[in-house]
């Protein structure tokens, strides 16, 4: 009796303990984790693009459920890294959460302003068990939001490049033929750069010239890249050239090795393709980018895969359905080096802020998938950050299907900037030089040499 | 009144009590010490530590200082910069000091023209910086594509893409920006000229060139010698179309001081270096400012 | 006039007419530009950089209504209600200084007068960051009253070199003999010496509103949620789906007409310059 009284007594409680943690698997509650902060209110600047427009549609959500009221800001990306920015460092925190691009994280952790998150994700009380953070894209998650063995955040946005070109002029038959005659395998969106380079030798025509079916009465370009001084000119250079053919700027220690001969082949390259370029290259950004293509001046180019949605719809550009889209190429033959160059960005939380625990709950809130695939709903597509929105309808059906597949392969490669402390000098000296290369005012070696020269000068181990 | 008016004669001193000017100019002094001195002191604490990031740690003495004067970067904004000036100002001046002669003249319509012709002054420097962009930026550009490419008159490059070009692009549009600035206070000025030693010059028979250098030009010269140091200030200064259209580039040519500030500001956050611009830069006016000064006061009577 | 025009007369309008289409050919050069971007404002996307140029096209009032739906007007009344205010303290403050230094002697009047002006020689953007760091300790952050002490700097300055030498041309004598003939000093200085000077106050005036209205760089650091002035409006219209350039020439027109409608007003009294012409020797 005893002993079967014993054997049921301990079976209820484990089934007890059993269905309790169960229970609290599947019921933890946003509601029920803010109780304690109910009513508090936090403000989280981030930056403004269709991706986070969509997003403010939902943010309301978080307060019906929770009852803590957030002040969503929004500021274009040159202010949302000076305000964020000046305010973190200030130690003002006006801002309890800034959303951060992966490169502006190697000076903000510098100067120690950004509050880890391991201790919130430890809270019991606070974290979601149910989060699957297995989810998140890998390479860009794992590179951004960790460091030295602490964590920062989740992964909030994940821009990405794409290749993106004219499908009717790679469709047209005579131009096919022309081409299969000149280069000896046939036109398709390109599949290494330097079948990239091809194409955009075989479209630059000058006015009066033949493309697909009609004169052309101004100067075609094979291709369009950024060349400003300052924008993603450099880092396009870099991710989307350097590294795939086997190089870097900086080595394992975090060295400068801006003169390796695979960057020197890789810059090679890329200088050479603004022979097919428009006369204004060094003046566009990664905003004229889009508008150089909407105007259908050029054949190909690689661009940030959120200003395509801005262009290839209805209204926005004459040529909006005539686009292919594709992942960055790689090098011939070096294909498990294949790099792409993509910014993944992480809210974090200010080391400053009075409301960690609030602004937690709320950033974790966003990541979930549920809040993620309402975004993609809302926002009627989206760059997704879980593996599992690929799967979602809208990023498989329509008319943009093709962007989507290359996103998702962009970011199988995409990794966050390496955490430098001195990014933004490192930037501005060897954005200078990409452009004096690309203008032809230096050569692809006398370039390297002098980006390793000044990049020596600004830091010799350049990494944190 | 006319009784007052008849006796009036040239400037001097009246007697006052001798506190009464100081009582005048104090409210304006205080502002100006709480508002600008206050701060400028801070920059200049900040331009002797080394202040990254904001925080102010080490005192560093005049590092900042040696390593900005001897860097070539600094010294190729300054002449950047005094290029600029030197081009700009001189042909505003001229062009202002005409048109403001020929508003002076019987123009119909003149209430018309003068808020049309004013437009690029009133209108913000960011903005001006865009319409410029939508006129002459690469392949998009209007001028560009109807007029430069269309006429093949910049082989291979773009205006702003050109090292050569890109400054002149930006000294033309300050031109134009300021002209009509230039024009009003001009004009203003020719307005408050008396008339009488027109009627007597006129009556002696004096030619409109003779009437300009010898009455005109020298009774405007106080209003002149303040708007063009004013203007050579502000010049000296420029950031917004710099900043829209260039951003300092291509290379270096056209990062003026103003540009390189800012991204020892936003984009390095050294603010001790940055201080210690400023304050090279104030130095520099300072020295400029009192010379000009002490040389319109004396040979032009002009203070 | 009753009387015929004489030759002088005669010959001075048909030049006063050739002057004027000169002038008519100028102007229509110089605001070229502008009016393209007023096109803009009106234009549908996709034609406004379409290669060949557009030049006739269908309207569209598509960039109005997002200007509109994001609140810019909430910019507009910043706008002026910072740079009505700014002026105004710049008037009420500076013009008694101008007075000053053109009148009267001072022990070091001439540094004074340079320490006016040093207010304007460091650049703006050097001084973004110690004001940014002052104000946030102090409160003023985000304050029209911070931003229009911040506009002190550039527009006190301004003000009171350009207005001494409108003050220099007035006649001395005035003052005295209006208190000879029994007003006290401060009477005398508004009763007397004020309405002629009124016209170049008011030139300088409506410059300063001007350099307010326009102002970016310290309403950007110094601003944030509660004030926005319109300048700062537009960098926001430089998005990830390009640069929204028919809203931006919305809120570039937009900015220009309070300005251009105060101007116009005005200009009768910028232009009018002294009407008791007949005064110096």
């Amino acid at each position: 009796m005893n002993l079967y009284c014993s054997l049921l007594r301990a079976g209820c409680a484990v089934a007890c303990l059993a269905i309790a943690l169960g229970a609290s698997a599947a019921d933890f509650s946003y509601a029920e984790a803010a109780k304690p902060y109910k009513g508090k209110s936090i403000r989280v600047l981030d930056e403004v693009t269709p991706l986070q427009e969509a997003l403010s549609k939902i943010v309301p959500d978080f307060e019906k459920e929770t009852g803590i009221k957030v002040d969503w800001e929004l500021l274009n990306h040159a202010e949302v890294i000076n305000k964020g920015q000046a305010d973190m460092l200030s130690g003002r925190g006006y801002y309890d959460a800034v959303m951060l691009h992966g490169f502006q994280l190697g000076p903000l952790l510098t100067a120690n302003v950004v509050r880890p998150v391991d201790d919130l994700i430890a809270n019991k009380a606070l974290a979601n068990p149910g989060l699957d953070a297995g989810d998140f894209i890998e390479r860009p998650y794992k590179t951004l939001a960790f460091h030295k063995g602490k964590q920062y955040g989740f992964l909030n946005w994940n821009y990405n490049q794409v290749y993106w070109a004219r499908a009717d002029l790679l469709e047209h038959p005579g131009e096919r033929a022309a081409f299969k005659a000149k280069y000896g395998y046939d036109l398709a969106p390109a599949k290494t750069l330097e079948q990239m380079r091809d194409i955009a030798e075989f479209f630059t025509r000058k006015k009066g010239e033949k493309l697909a079916d009609a004169i052309l009465d101004g100067d075609f370009y094979g291709i369009v890249l950024e060349g400003v001084r300052g924008g993603s000119t450099f880092l396009s250079l870099w991710n989307n050239f350097i590294k795939s053919y086997g190089g870097d700027i900086i080595d394992a220690e975090g060295r400068p090795t801006f003169d390796r001969p695979e960057n020197v082949q890789a810059i090679k390259l890329w200088a050479d393709l603004w022979k097919f370029a428009p006369p204004g290259m060094a003046e566009y950004s990664l905003v004229d980018i889009p508008t150089v293509m909407g105007n259908g001046i050029a054949a190909q180019t690689i661009a940030w895969s959120d200003f395509v949605l801005g262009v290839d719809r209805e209204g926005a550009s004459r040529y909006a359905g005539k686009f292919v889209y594709g992942p960055v190429p790689p090098k011939a033959g070096l294909e498990g080096k294949r790099s792409v160059e993509a910014e993944p960005s992480v809210t974090v939380i200010s080391a400053s802020s009075k409301n960690p625990e609030a602004t937690f709950l709320f950033l974790q809130w966003l990541v979930e998938k549920k809040q993620q695939d309402k975004l993609i709903e809302v926002g009627k597509g989206g760059v997704p950050i879980r593996e599992s929105s690929w799967s979602a309808p809208l990023l498989n059906d329509g008319k943009l299907k093709g962007l989507f597949t290359a996103m998702r392969a962009s970011l199988e490669v995409a990794e966050a900037k390496p955490k430098m402390p001195k990014f933004f000098e490192v930037y501005d000296a060897l954005t200078g030089i990409s452009q004096e290369i690309g203008l032809g005012k230096l050569t692809p070696e006398a370039g390297a040499a002098k980006g390793q020269a000044e990049m020596l000068k600004i830091c010799t181990k350049c990494v944190l | 009144m006319s009784a007052i008016l008849q006796r009036a004669r040239t400037p001097s001193a009246p007697r006052a009590r001798f506190w009464y000017p100081y009582l005048l100019i104090a409210p304006a002094m205080i502002v100006l010490i709480i508002v600008s001195l206050v701060p400028f002191v801070y920059a200049i604490y900040l331009s002797f530590h080394e202040a990254r990031f904001g925080r102010v740690t080490d005192f560093v003495g005049l590092a900042n200082y040696t390593s900005l004067l001897t860097n070539e970067r600094f010294w190729n904004a300054f002449g950047v910069a005094a290029l600029f000036v030197l081009i700009a100002v001189p042909i505003e001046f001229m062009l202002g000091l005409a048109g403001a002669l020929v508003l002076n003249q019987r123009i119909r319509g003149r209430r018309v023209f003068v808020p049309l012709l004013f437009i690029p002054t009133m209108m913000a420097p960011i903005v001006v910086g865009l319409v410029w962009k939508i006129m002459l930026a690469g392949s998009w550009g209007l001028v560009s594509y109807n007029v430069i490419e269309r006429f093949g008159i910049l082989s291979d490059t773009s205006i702003f893409a050109s090292p050569d070009f890109a400054l002149y692009a930006l000294i033309m549009i300050d031109i134009w920006q300021w002209t009509p600035f230039m024009m009003l206070a001009f004009f203003s000025g020719l307005r408050a000229l008396p008339l009488n030693p027109f009627r007597a010059a006129a009556v002696d028979g004096a030619t409109p060139i003779q009437i300009f250098f010898q009455l005109t030009l020298p009774m405007m010269t106080p209003l002149l010698a303040v708007i063009v140091l004013l203007r050579v200030i502000d010049a000296f200064k420029v950031f917004d179309s710099f900043f829209i259209l260039t951003g300092g580039g291509p290379g270096r040519a056209t990062e003026t001081p103003s540009i390189l500030a800012y991204k020892m500001t936003f984009e390095f956050w050294n603010i001790g270096q940055a201080s210690a611009l400023a304050v090279l830069v104030w130095i520099a006016f300072f020295v400029f400012c009192n010379l000009f000064y002490q040389l319109a006061k004396n040979r032009l009577k002009a203070f | 006039m009753s009387v015929a025009p004489t030759a002088t007369q005669t010959r001075e309008s048909r030049a006063g007419l050739l002057w004027t289409a000169l002038l008519a050919a100028y102007a229509l050069v110089i605001l070229f530009p502008v009016l393209w971007m007023a096109l803009m404002a009106l234009k549908p996307p996709d034609l406004m950089f379409a290669r060949p140029t557009v030049w006739l096209f269908p309207p569209t009032l598509d960039h109005f209504a997002y200007v509109i739906q994001q609140n810019f007007h909430r910019n507009l009344i910043t706008s002026i209600l910072l740079s009505v205010l700014s002026t105004g303290l710049v008037v009420v403050v500076g013009t008694p200084a101008a007075y000053a230094f053109a009148r009267f002697e001072m022990w070091r009047k001439d540094d004074l007068f340079l320490f006016v002006l040093a207010s304007r020689m460091a650049p703006p953007v050097c001084m973004a960051i110690p004001f940014y760091l002052i104000f946030t300790k102090i409160g003023l952050y985000d304050t029209i009253f911070g931003l229009t002490l911040a506009y002190m700097t550039f527009n006190l300055s301004f003000y009171i070199w350009v207005l001494r030498s409108f003050c220099r041309d007035l006649p001395v004598e005035l003052e005295e003999a209006a208190m000879l003939e029994g007003w006290s000093r401060p009477q005398a200085f508004m009763r007397v010496v004020f309405p002629l000077l009124r016209n170049g106050v008011v030139a300088t005036a409506v410059l300063c509103f001007i350099f307010a209205w326009n102002e970016f760089l310290f309403a950007f650091m110094l601003g944030g949620r509660d004030v926005q002035t319109l300048p700062v409006a537009i960098p926001k219209l430089v998005t990830a789906q390009g640069v929204r350039w028919g809203e931006m020439a919305v809120v570039g027109m937009v900015a220009l007409v309070p300005v251009l409608v105060a101007v116009a007003l005005l200009q009768r009294h910028i232009v009018r310059g002294l009407t008791l012409g007949a005064v110096k020797g």
